[in-house]
């Protein structure tokens, strides 16, 4: 199975597309699809001098901003029709992105202990091992 | 200082319906020297929405005659509006105002679930003991010289004696069932506490921006044919509903259960705390299981790290 990402959007021209807010929920929340953020969420974050708050379904959220590491960014694709074939060519189009997401925990502030967090040694071990 | 239902609607208005605050009247003079007595009772305690609310009131001890004249009696013998008359004359009243002090804690929804939902658990009985003891001690250090103290509750008052006795040694303490219908200053509170809860409901502004008042979600007791089809039917798929629900009621769960997108949260359990790393005897003689496919290196493990194919 191949797969191919196409990209039309120009990262200057779409400047707000590849900067979209993003929110690590600690939760599995099984739905996929658009979701009321601004109604429902974002009008309880509270804000103490970086210090986040939030609630999600009842519980307590502690937060942080997180940006991706130097030379990294996440990216949104979409597929428009998936192939009923396996082994086929799959397409996929770029629809956006994020280079900083707010990471939230339940009920405990964010620490460098986080498993989020401690993920990104990979980036250096990573370049370590495979860079020039 | 509010002088009106309408100024008591205005300054819950102002303030953030998802954290908790107070309400409180000015200390009387006379109640700063003489001893006085405090009555504690509570609002809304079972219902599935809202604030619940503490209230207390304090007059001198050899001052009951005004609570008599103002009409504290059995709070749930009296009506909405007669609650609401009291609660006027309470901040209107020269009698009154120079006798009578109480103090309201406005305890949101979200607070209640979020206590609830904690991952060391915080029951409703905690987080209403530590309402009633924080305004104990806010009306002491506000300069009233409290003397004794009668406390409703619906729990077993022994323990809840014992606990605030504790906390209190020098004040005279009862808790009893029911004690809004037998102590007049306990029938203060309550009229505090309903006639804040009452309009906390009538003003929540749903900063989901949900254009509903009370009508459509009713007084909040589950038995409320209003406030059923509110829960039945107000939610959101991924959110569940807005935070005038207390999520962490049962009505709420099995709704949500039932209706809208299943959420997981992380296991509370620790790892390494329950499981046993002793092998049964039998594991021993068993053919050694040779598909098991390799552990990968706890630097993985601990970054919850793998390789996956996000297109699958």
């Amino acid at each position: 199975m191949s797969i191919q990402v196409e990209n039309n959007l120009k990262t200057e021209e779409h400047k707000d597309k590849f900067e979209q807010t993003a929110h690590y929920i600690p939760c599995k929340i099984d739905s996929d699809g658009p979701a009321n953020v601004e109604k429902y969420f974002v009008p309880y974050i509270v804000d103490k001098d970086g210090e986040l708050t939030a609630s999600f379904r009842g519980h307590s959220l502690d937060g942080k901003k997180m940006t991706l590491p130097e030379g990294y960014r996440a990216v949104t694709v979409t597929e428009t029709k998936r192939p009923l074939a396996e082994d086929v060519e799959r397409k996929f189009q770029v629809t956006g992105g994020f280079k900083e997401f707010t990471y939230w925990n339940w009920d405990q502030k964010p620490t460098k202990n986080d498993k989020m967090e401690r993920a990104f040694d990979w980036i250096d071990i990573s370049d370590a091992m495979h860079g020039d | 200082m509010i002088k009106s239902l309408q100024e008591l609607q205005d300054y819950i208005k102002s303030k953030d319906n998802f954290t908790n605050f107070t309400n409180s009247s000015v200390v009387p003079d006379v109640c700063k020297t003489e001893p006085c007595m405090l009555g504690v009772d509570e609002a809304g305690r079972g219902p599935v929405l809202g604030p619940m609310v503490y209230g207390i009131a304090y007059c001198p001890v050899n001052q009951t005659k005004v609570l008599k004249d103002l009409g504290c009696a059995d709070s749930k013998a009296l009506t909405e509006d007669k609650r609401d008359d009291i609660f006027s004359k309470m901040i209107t009243e020269e009698d009154s105002l120079n006798n009578v002090g109480w103090i309201a804690d406005v305890i949101s929804p979200n607070y209640i679930s979020n206590s609830m939902y904690r991952r060391a658990k915080h029951s409703l009985n905690e987080v209403s003991m530590n309402s009633a003891i924080a305004l104990i001690k806010k009306a002491a250090e506000s300069g009233a010289n409290i003397t004794e103290v009668y406390v409703d509750t619906v729990g077993p008052p022994e323990k809840y004696q014992a606990k605030l006795s504790e906390i209190f040694p020098d004040y005279k303490i009862t808790v009893a069932k029911k004690a809004d219908s037998i102590y007049p200053i306990v029938s203060a509170a309550s009229i505090v506490a309903k006639v804040t809860r009452d309009h906390a409901l009538k003003v929540w502004k749903f900063l989901e921006g949900l254009e509903l008042n009370q009508a459509e979600f009713g007084s909040g007791y589950p038995g409320d044919p209003v406030t059923k089809k509110f829960i039945r039917e107000q939610i959101d798929h991924v959110f569940g509903y807005p935070m005038l629900v207390r999520f962490s009621w049962s009505t709420a769960e099995l709704m949500l259960q039932e209706k809208a997108a299943t959420c997981t949260f992380e296991d509370i359990d620790e790892p390494g705390s329950k499981r046993s790393n002793t092998k049964s005897i039998s594991s021993f003689f068993a053919k050694p299981n040779e598909d098991k496919p390799r552990k990968r290196h706890k630097f993985f493990d601990e970054r919850h790290l793998s390789v996956g194919n996000p297109f699958e």
